[in-house]
């Protein structure tokens, strides 16, 4: 279980989440949507431990423990895994090499044994598979000239890869074609089970046709200004986040 | 050329001559190699150290940074067997499938080095030291080209003090289908100087690859002076290939000056990890329309290393290509130079010159200092040039350490994939493989 309590966080000097409460139960998925800028991509960075944010106040536990203490990879090891919505290009490191050295680095941060190389390559090809990637784009250097969709796909790889407990997927939706967009969800849905909590950062309620969320937030300034059941996702698609935006000019 | 006279000497500068005196009678070769010899010690004594207002030695002060002059290292019965190899040039290195030579303290080791298996695959090769005493007309036409750059003081204190080395003449057409890896070591806890010459001589359409590798047994305080030049004739290839991994104390200054001829390629690779000065000079001149040369190489320091990579690429003839890529990691108060100079001559139209050296500061106190230096006199060419200097992306940083990699070992993979581009140039699975292992084994890292 996820709980995040009156959390605040600045970056730049600039006070982006401003006493954000949210709980997400182990097994369950919830949505994020809400306006560009509101402070959903923050929020990801925050659980998952970028050095320039900033919190000032509030708590994250995971499982218990205190998350904010944490440095990002102790949070990866502990579970935590976010699919970014930039994801990073590093010239001069082969994918793969990268893959094994990540799953590895979990694997002993966990205590458990690292993977041979042919078990390590079976699990790839297996999991690559499933994602409609192919093995010959996973020898290039990470994410360099991938499209965007790609790159998008290879997050969820890692994801399934890295069997973390707690999913952040902020915008994978973005860049995706129609059946990209299917063989992703499907990746995700695979890693949906009664322990893992998932939270899912979109603008558009397409996913959430797909993956298919126990609760929806709305973010706005910083905070969680609304949430419901899956059918907050459809009024939201009608009626737009004006009255968030006003609410937000108003604030 | 009416060589500057010097007014003044520094004890060190006249240490060199004293050297030189000491040593001259003991020093081989025959009346003509002698002469060269004195002609060399003259230019020498004329010039004087090179100092910072030497343009070309602006950040690497010579004539500040010798200290004194350990005596001429000749010793015969230096213990060096495969262990002693694998320490001095690492695991990687020792395991290369090559033709060996080894020079261990000053000497060239004829009981170490596969001269027989180099005459069976048509190479004409021999100990420098031997040759000179009546060198056959391509290695004196050798020391001639030599000479002709020995307003070069390391070039000019080489040629005056030159013991050790090798010389070889790949004929006409050869391929010579393993690396030749010349093994330069030192002595185990001993200080000394090594002046060893090298000469490759390449035949029409003969092509070769030449590692160089330079390792420690522990001396204690090393002077290390070594030049390597190289002729290829029209067509050929030659791949000059070096690892410096000297002792941490120890003075490392070296020339490749290569002629290229038409259609011909000579590419340099050089990584420095060891020495406290290293200075490594390439000088490349062509002398036929259509060759290429591919110049790079990384250097990896940390302490108070200071390492100086200047090179010199003379476009005198059209349609010739050079590609430069120097890459450096500097740790504390490291020190790193890159000078880059590319002159092309009013006849050297259809030029393509192309020069990079970028380098990661590891820390607030190390320092890079970069001089690319173009001299254009043709109008039909394309040139360019780049010098960057930066820290490790924190960024890329977040991203591998929120995939898990605690932050040793995500900045480690940063600065290998930074330093692994220049392995490309290689073009060798293998030897690019070997240097990544150098490379990891300067971070302290284990590569699966
Ligand atoms: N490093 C930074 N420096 C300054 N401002 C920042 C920084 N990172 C984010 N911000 C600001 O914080 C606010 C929230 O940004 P964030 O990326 O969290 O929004 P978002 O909800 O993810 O938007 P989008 O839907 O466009 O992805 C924005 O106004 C943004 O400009
Ligand atoms: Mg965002």
């Amino acid at each position: 279980m996820l709980k995040i309590k009156n959390l605040h966080a600045k970056v730049d000097g600039r006070e982006i989440l401003n006493g954000l409460d949210l709980t997400i139960p182990a097994g369950e998925v919830h949505a994020i949507m809400g306006p560009n800028g509101s402070g959903k991509s923050t929020l990801s960075y925050v659980l998952a431990g970028k050095e320039d944010y900033e919190v000032t106040d509030g708590s994250v536990t995971w499982k218990g423990e205190d998350l904010l203490d944490m440095q990002p990879d102790e949070r990866a090891a502990a579970g935590v895994f976010l699919a970014f919505q930039y994801p990073m290009e590093i010239p001069g490191v082969a994918t793969m090499t990268f893959l094994r050295s990540a799953v590895n680095a979990v694997r002993k941060a966990r205590g458990e044994e690292e993977l041979s190389t042919p078990d390590f390559l079976r699990t790839v090809k297996e999991k690559a598979k499933h994602l409609n990637i192919d093995i010959e784009m996973l020898r290039r250097p990470l994410n360099v000239g991938f499209s965007g969709g790609e790159k998008k796909r290879n997050e969820i790889l890692q994801m399934s890869l890295l069997e973390p407990g707690l999913c952040v997927l902020d915008e994978t939706d973005s860049g995706l074609d129609i059946d990209a967009l299917r063989v992703v969800s499907a990746g995700v849905n695979a890693l949906r089970s009664p322990e893992r909590s998932m939270l899912v950062i979109t603008h558009y309620q397409r996913l959430l046709n797909y993956i298919v969320p126990d609760r929806v937030h709305v973010l706005s300034n910083g905070r969680v200004a609304r949430s419901g059941g899956p059918e907050l996702a459809l009024e939201l698609e009608e009626s737009g986040y004006a009255e968030y935006g006003e609410e937000a000019s108003a604030a | 050329m009416n060589a500057p006279v010097q007014q003044f000497r520094t004890e060190v500068e006249q240490d060199l001559l004293d050297l030189f005196e000491l040593s001259a009678d003991a020093l081989p070769g025959d009346a003509a190699v002698t002469a060269l010899r004195q002609k060399a010690i003259r230019t020498y004594a004329a010039a004087g150290l090179p100092h910072r207002r030497v343009e070309a030695w602006k950040y690497t002060d010579l004539r500040v940074a010798l200290k004194n002059v350990p005596p001429l290292l000749a010793e015969v019965d230096v213990q060096v067997g495969e262990s002693e190899i694998g320490a001095a040039l690492g695991q990687a290195f020792l395991a290369l499938p090559a033709y060996r030579v080894v020079i261990a303290a000053g000497e060239f080791r004829g009981d170490l080095s596969d001269i027989g298996a180099l005459r069976d695959a048509g190479v004409e090769v021999g100990s420098l030291g031997q040759m000179l005493e009546s060198p056959p007309a391509w290695l004196t036409a050798s020391f001639d080209e030599a000479g002709r750059r020995d307003d070069d003081v390391i070039i000019a204190l080489n040629t005056a003090l030159m013991t050790a080395g090798v010389a070889l003449r790949l004929p006409e057409e050869l391929t010579l289908q393993k690396p030749i890896h010349l093994i330069h070591l030192d002595m185990p806890g001993a200080s000394g100087s090594i002046f060893t010459r090298n000469a490759v001589v390449a035949e029409p359409g003969a092509s070769a690859t030449l590692i160089e590798s330079f390792g420690t047994l522990g001396a204690t305080d090393l002077q290390r002076n070594s030049v390597t030049t190289v002729s290829a004739a029209e067509r050929s290839a030659i791949h000059h290939i070096k690892l410096q991994r000297e002792a941490l104390e120890a003075t490392h200054l070296t020339v490749w000056a290569a002629n290229v001829g038409a259609e011909a390629r000579y590419n340099a690779f050089q990584v420095n990890t060891g020495a406290a000065l290293a200075r490594n000079q390439i000088y490349v001149r062509f002398d036929g329309e259509g060759a290429a040369t591919d110049i790079s190489g990384a250097t990896l320091a940390q302490g108070s290393q200071h390492c100086d990579t200047t090179l010199v690429v003379e476009h005198n003839v059209p349609a010739c290509e050079s590609r430069e890529l120097f890459k450096l990691v500097l740790n504390d108060e490291a020190r790193g130079v890159f000078q880059g100079k590319i002159i092309v001559t009013p006849d050297a139209q259809k030029t393509d010159g192309k020069q990079m050296s970028q380098a990661l500061l590891l820390s607030e106190t190390a320092e890079f200092d970069s001089k690319p230096e173009l001299e254009i006199y043709a109008d039909d060419v394309v040139c360019g040039h780049g010098a960057t200097s930066g820290q490790i992306d924190e960024d890329l940083l977040f991203y591998l350490r929120a995939r898990g990699l605690p932050e040793a070992q995500a900045r480690a993979l940063l600065i290998q994939a930074f330093v692994g581009e220049t392995f490309e140039a290689l073009d060798d699975e293998v030897i690019g493989d070997a240097f990544a292992e150098v490379a990891a084994d300067w971070l302290g890292v284990k590569l699966d």
